[in-house]
């Protein structure tokens, strides 16, 4: 699968680096801005992976935000990543990548549904809102990442959930 | 000694207490507000009821609902740790009332010691140097200003039922002194509605330094050494360590035997901690009393070789000291970290939440008091301390090397911590060669961070790959989870995995 990475951090300021990963057998090749590089990636806890680069080892903690942004931190070091999938451009609404195959939709973090936008089975544009979590008082929206059909509805008004937990499924 | 003991707390330090007990065979009751159910102390305990709502004043300082629960679950002592009611005589009263054994001071000597006023009164009576000042309120501002002039400026204002830095002024000279006066006394009404405020001579640059001492109820008392506490943000303690770097054993002696003295002459039992304050030529100044088991006892434990939980127990229980010396000597280094929930790039803001995930410390020399764990949410109604990382070793460099060391192996995501101020502290030259003071880390964050240290060639690399690569996973976690496509046998899908995975 190929993305572009949009980064952001304190000493390396923004920048885009389009990543590779191809699985061959049980690893993958890497190529980095069409480069193939000699790196062994690992996902060792859900949310850890273990990069060795030529040797040279890595850990990366990722933690997803509410706003689709993923948190990238090792050791003292911190990026702010966006992620796209360059083949689902055409079809991307609201500036936000359009992802393909069935989608889970999961809370970015703990707190209270307080709207259901969305009916099972209605057919949805990317980027329409689908739930509306409130968490730490703030109302997050939390839209469609594709254009398809609200496969199933997992929670209902007023019901708490938790970071991670499935809100519903889009195909 | 005790069958079973009530634990009036949350948090790290129930987990604490309810490790000591578990190693003395006792039984550990827990109790736990509306939004700690999944606590670790609950876990972890024997037995755990329910005291109420997550507000604390209606659950976790409810002394009725506490002894209700000790009662009937049949315990024969509370242990209130540190925090809610730890310092609140009506505890230990409502206990004796009830018949379950208080672990902690008479509520007699909680008074006499325990408040700023009565402490430094006693300090006086016992012969302990107490900062240059008045002990009562002093009602006239004129009289005040006069006085101050006669002790010399700077002069600190202090409410006298202060605390956290409320009601609190330091002058700079006579001519600032009326409207601090006025800001501190009406501070002090809003915040404690008694605008009552009394003078001191304000030391510049003091350290703080506490003298963790020990009384039985035979009428022995020892001094188990001091702890270095002047790393405060705000008044709050962020680093401590034992020994302190400027403490010679000629001035352990001398504030061991204060504080011996000044617990006695209270009629102290149990374990508490006198305060000082010290000055840059070593003077000390008796600073207040606190009538319980400290945030940082871990670190006398660690150059001490005792538990000082157990201790509390024992003579809880009615047994001697077992001690044959007046005070001891340190032996190694130790230091303890404190690790918030909080926001360090952000001005400190509380930061619960959802713990995705954590790889704790270990390895030599380091030990993790905390009463978190991974897939646990933090709340928001409570202190955010997440874990106490404490290191120690031969010499206070090895000390500080394993504390470092801890720090980049400790992980926590999901939720933001003050991992980043520690790596800062911990760096700064004046803190390695020990020249730090109760004021240095509020001058320290005040100015400009150094420049972020650019990571290692390939760290961005290898952060890019390590996010393509979770996406991925988390796309097959995704269709895994959904019934349609799950296998409904551990063993086909290995078989399936077998097939596809050629290199093992």
């Amino acid at each position: 699968m190929k993305f572009e990475v949009h980064l952001q951090s304190p000493v390396g300021g923004a920048r885009t680096r389009v990543v590779e990963l191809e699985r061959t057998g049980s690893v993958y090749r890497v190529k980095i801005d069409g480069e193939a590089v000699a790196a062994d990636a690992v996902q060792v806890s859900p949310n850890t992976v273990s990069v060795l680069l030529g040797g040279q080892a890595f850990e990366v903690h990722v933690t997803p935000s509410l706003n689709g942004t993923i948190k990238l931190q090792s050791g003292p070091h911190e990026f702010v990543a966006e992620l796209r999938d360059p083949r689902a451009w055409e079809g991307r609404r609201h500036g936000a990548a359009e992802l393909e195959g069935r989608q889970q939709i999961v809370a970015p973090m703990p707190g209270k549904v307080i709207r259901v936008l969305v009916r099972a089975g209605d057919s949805v544009e990317a980027g329409q809102g689908l739930v509306v979590v409130e968490a730490m008082k703030m109302q997050n929206e939390i839209r469609s990442p594709k254009t398809g059909k609200v496969e199933r509805l997992q929670v209902r008004e007023g019901q708490a959930v938790n970071a991670g937990e499935l809100l519903c499924v889009v195909s | 000694m005790f069958k079973k003991i009530l634990i009036a707390n949350r948090g790290e330090i129930a987990v604490r207490v309810l490790r000591a007990c578990r190693e003395m065979g006792i039984r550990t009751v827990g109790v736990f507000s509306e939004v700690d159910r999944n606590a670790l102390h609950v876990r972890l305990a024997d037995e755990a009821y329910p005291i109420g709502p997550a507000a604390s004043r209606e659950s976790y300082l409810r002394i009725d609902k506490l002894l209700d629960v000790a009662t009937k679950a049949g315990c024969d002592a509370l242990h209130p740790g540190y925090g809610f009611l730890a310092e609140n005589p009506a505890l230990p009263r409502a206990c004796e009332d009830t018949g379950i054994t208080f672990i902690g001071p008479p509520a007699e000597a909680m008074e006499a010691m325990g408040s700023k006023t009565a402490g430094k009164q006693l300090a006086r009576r016992s012969d302990v140097p107490t900062v240059p000042g008045t002990d009562d309120p002093i009602e006239k501002p004129e009289e005040a200003q006069s006085l101050a002039r006669t002790m010399g400026y700077p002069i600190l204002l202090k409410a006298i039922a202060g605390g956290g830095g409320k009601g609190m002024r330091v002058v700079p000279n006579d001519a600032a002194f009326p409207a601090a006066w006025r800001d501190a006394a009406s501070e002090a009404m809003n915040a404690f509605g008694d605008p009552r405020v009394f003078l001191e001579k304000y030391l510049i640059g003091p350290r703080h330094i506490e003298i963790q001492v020990f009384a039985d109820a035979h009428g022995r008392v020892v001094s188990l050494g001091e702890r270095e506490c002047s790393i405060q943000r705000r008044h709050q303690k962020v680093i401590e360590e034992a020994p302190s770097p400027v403490v010679t054993p000629d001035l352990r002696r001398r504030m061991g035997e204060a504080a011996v003295r000044l617990t006695r002459a209270g009629g102290y039992v149990n374990a508490g901690t006198v305060e000082f304050l010290v000055d840059a030529e070593l003077n000390f100044y008796f600073l207040e009393v606190n009538t319980r088991l400290q945030v940082e006892h871990p670190v006398t434990e660690q150059v001490t070789g005792l538990d000082l939980v157990k201790l509390q127990i024992a003579i809880a229980a009615g047994h001697r000291l077992p001690f044959a010396w007046e005070s001891i000597t340190p032996r190694g280094h130790a230091m303890e970290v404190r690790l918030y929930a909080e926001d360090p790039d952000n001005n400190f803001f509380p930061s619960p939440g959802h713990i995705l995930s954590r790889h704790a410390p270990t390895g030599p020399g380091i030990r993790l008091d905390e009463g978190v764990y991974e897939g646990y949410t933090v709340p928001m109604e409570y202190d955010p301390l997440l874990s106490k990382l404490i290191a120690w070793g031969n010499s206070r460099e090895e000390t500080i090397a394993r504390l470092r060391r801890a720090l980049d192996e400790y992980t926590i995501t999901g939720i933001r911590t003050n991992v980043s101020l520690f790596r800062r502290i911990l760096g700064e030259p004046e803190f390695l060669r020990g020249e730090i003071h109760t004021k240095w880390l509020d001058e320290l964050l005040t100015r400009p961070r150094p420049p972020a240290v650019a990571p290692r060639e390939g760290t961005e690399e290898a952060a890019v790959i390590a996010a393509a690569l979770w996406h991925i996973e988390q796309a097959g976690r995704s269709s895994l989870a959904h019934p349609e496509s799950q296998v409904s046998s551990r063993w086909k899908l290995h078989g399936r995995h077998e097939q596809v995975d050629r290199t093992p």
